[in-house]
Parts: C-alpha cells; sequence; structure tokens
C-alpha cells in the first residue's frame, strides 16, 4: 500500500520536472536565437585574420614599398574588409541554417528578424561613421571605431542569444578603445578583436552548444 | 503534500496550455501561426487550448489586418500572469 503511494507520488513528481523542462524550453525557444552556429564563429575569426594578414603585409607593414595613391590604398582596404564581411556572413547564415535545419526548425522567423533589427542598428551605425572617418582620410581610427559598435551591436544583441555574446561584446569594445588610444597599432587591435575573439568564442560555443 | 499539490493550476494540467503561457510570458505578444510551429500543432488543436485559456481570462487577442489576411496577436492578461507564476512556484517548491 505504502508503496503504491510513493509510487503515485514519484511519479506526479516526474510529471512536474517534465512541466518544468517543457516550460523552458519554450520560453527559450520562443525568444531567442538559438540556431547559431560556433563554427560560424570560428570560421568568421579565420577569414577576418587572412583579411587583416593581407591588408598589413601587403600595404600597412611598409606604405613606401607600394607605389598606390591614398585613395587607391583606401580602395584596397575597403575591398578585403567588405570581403571579409561578406564571405563571414556566408558562413554565418551557412552553418546556421544548418543547425535550424537539424534542429527542424527555420532559420528565418519572428525571432532571427528581431534579432538581426537589434544588430543591425549600431552596425550600420557603426559603417557610416566609419566611412565618413575614411573620406576624411582617417584611416587610423577606423578599426577603432568598427570595433567600438560591433561590439555595441552585440552587447545589444545578446538578450536575444546566448549569452556568451555578451562577453563577446564587451571584449570587442574594450579592445576598440584600446584600438583608439594606441592608434597606431589598430590592425593589432583589429584581428584580435575581428579574428582570434571570434575563433575562440566560436570555439567555446561549438563546444557547448553545437556538440549535443 | 495535498497542501501543495492544491497550488497547483488545474488549467495548465495539459503540455500545450503551459506552452502556450510560457511562450506568452516571455514575449509581449505572439501571433497564431508562431504559435503554432513553436508548439508544433494544429489549428484545431491550438485554437481549443487557446479558447479555453481566453474563457478562463488568462490570455486576451487582439485581431488585425496585415494587408488582407487577419492575423490575430495573443498576450498575458494580469490575472493570467499571476495565475502562470502561482503555478510555478508550486512546481518548484514540489521538486524541492
Amino acid at each position: 500500500m505504502q508503496l503504491k503511494v510513493l509510487l503515485i507520488l514519484s511519479n506526479k513528481m516526474e510529471k512536474q520536472l517534465e512541466d518544468l523542462k517543457a516550460i523552458r524550453e519554450m520560453m527559450e525557444k520562443s525568444s531567442r536565437f538559438l540556431s547559431l552556429s560556433g563554427l560560424s564563429g570560428i570560421l568568421a575569426g579565420i577569414t577576418a585574420t587572412l583579411g587583416a594578414a593581407f591588408a598589413y603585409f601587403f600595404l600597412l607593414r611598409d606604405p613606401a614599398a607600394t607605389s598606390f595613391t591614398r585613395i587607391q590604398e583606401i580602395v584596397i582596404l575597403m575591398s578585403d574588409a567588405l570581403l571579409v564581411l561578406v564571405i563571414s556572413i556566408g558562413f554565418g547564415i551557412y552553418f546556421s541554417s544548418k543547425k535550424a535545419h537539424k534542429k527542424d526548425q527555420k532559420l528565418f522567423n519572428k525571432v532571427t528578424m528581431k534579432t538581426l533589427y537589434n544588430l543591425s542598428i549600431p552596425l550600420i551605425t557603426g559603417g557610416i561613421i566609419s566611412l565618413i572617418f575614411l573620406y576624411r582620410g582617417d584611416v587610423e581610427m577606423v578599426a577603432a571605431i568598427t570595433l567600438v559598435f560591433y561590439g555595441l551591436a552585440l552587447v545589444n544583441v545578446s538578450k536575444f542569444t546566448f549569452d556568451e555574446i555578451h562577453y563577446l561584446g564587451i571584449t570587442e569594445i574594450v579592445l576598440g578603445i584600446a584600438a583608439a588610444i594606441f592608434m597606431h597599432n589598430g590592425i593589432l587591435f583589429w584581428t584580435i578583436g575581428f579574428g582570434i575573439c571570434h575563433i575562440v568564442y566560436g570555439f567555446v560555443m561549438y563546444k557547448k552548444y553545437d556538440l549535443e | 503534500m495535498a497542501n501543495i499539490i492544491a497550488n497547483l493550476n488545474k488549467a495548465f494540467e495539459s503540455r500545450i496550455r503551459l506552452g502556450i503561457m510560457s511562450i506568452l510570458s516571455v514575449n509581449a505578444s505572439v501571433d497564431f501561426n508562431t504559435m503554432k510551429e513553436l508548439l508544433e500543432l494544429t489549428d484545431g488543436n491550438l485554437a481549443s487550448h487557446i479558447k479555453a485559456l481566453e474563457g478562463l481570462n488568462y490570455i486576451q487577442s487582439f485581431k488585425q489586418f496585415i494587408g488582407r489576411k487577419p492575423n490575430t496577436n495573443y498576450s498575458l492578461t494580469e490575472s493570467g500572469r499571476q495565475s502562470f507564476k502561482e503555478h510555478l512556484d508550486a512546481l518548484e517548491t514540489l521538486i524541492k
């Protein structure tokens, strides 16, 4: 008799635990963009490092060695940065859609749109400010500006996705400020922020969320 | 023990209703189709549970038109939020 009561009680307990799990899952699934893949971070980091290495060894290390005009230099740097951006976004979409597919979800839903919208406000602002500085010929400040605004964008969006993004954002902001102070080492901070940080955080997130 | 179980709200016994309440508790408002996709339900099944929760005055609906398509959004009422919180608290004490 007693055993039966205990059994019923433990069955009830089991159901409550399952209920709580389901509640938690629904809350996360409906309000956070969880298809972000760590792999896209790793590959974005590698792409950024290669892009920065190209810019450094081809142009910045010894500007006197090449015979480009100032305008040509800016165009080359911008194309390089743009290429890095496009490839990174490409990897991001590819791996995220693969992850969403694996979890039987759609990549583009309301939460994804909300995430992208909140990401794009600081990002586009930063992009415009960078262009203004470039236009005025102040190339050195661009590394700092892109890092700071990218960091702000990540912090802004972190409440809709994984918590790690918040700390990645803070890291980028600190690196951006450092890049503004030590202006002649801008490319170094840029490589750490967009290259190494992405690889490290991407790896951590891949291990934590993707290998399940 | 019986006392604690009494705090659990019968209206939330079904997993689907728990799902609806969970989704609405972390989003200001959610439309019917998004909810359907999240919970992986059919129209009729979701509609009947929504109706029940609306009847209890736990959730409220707003109808609007996107172009020509009618679109219904749902959100929690104050009493729905309160009841769901009490239910969660009861679940937690039970497990401790």
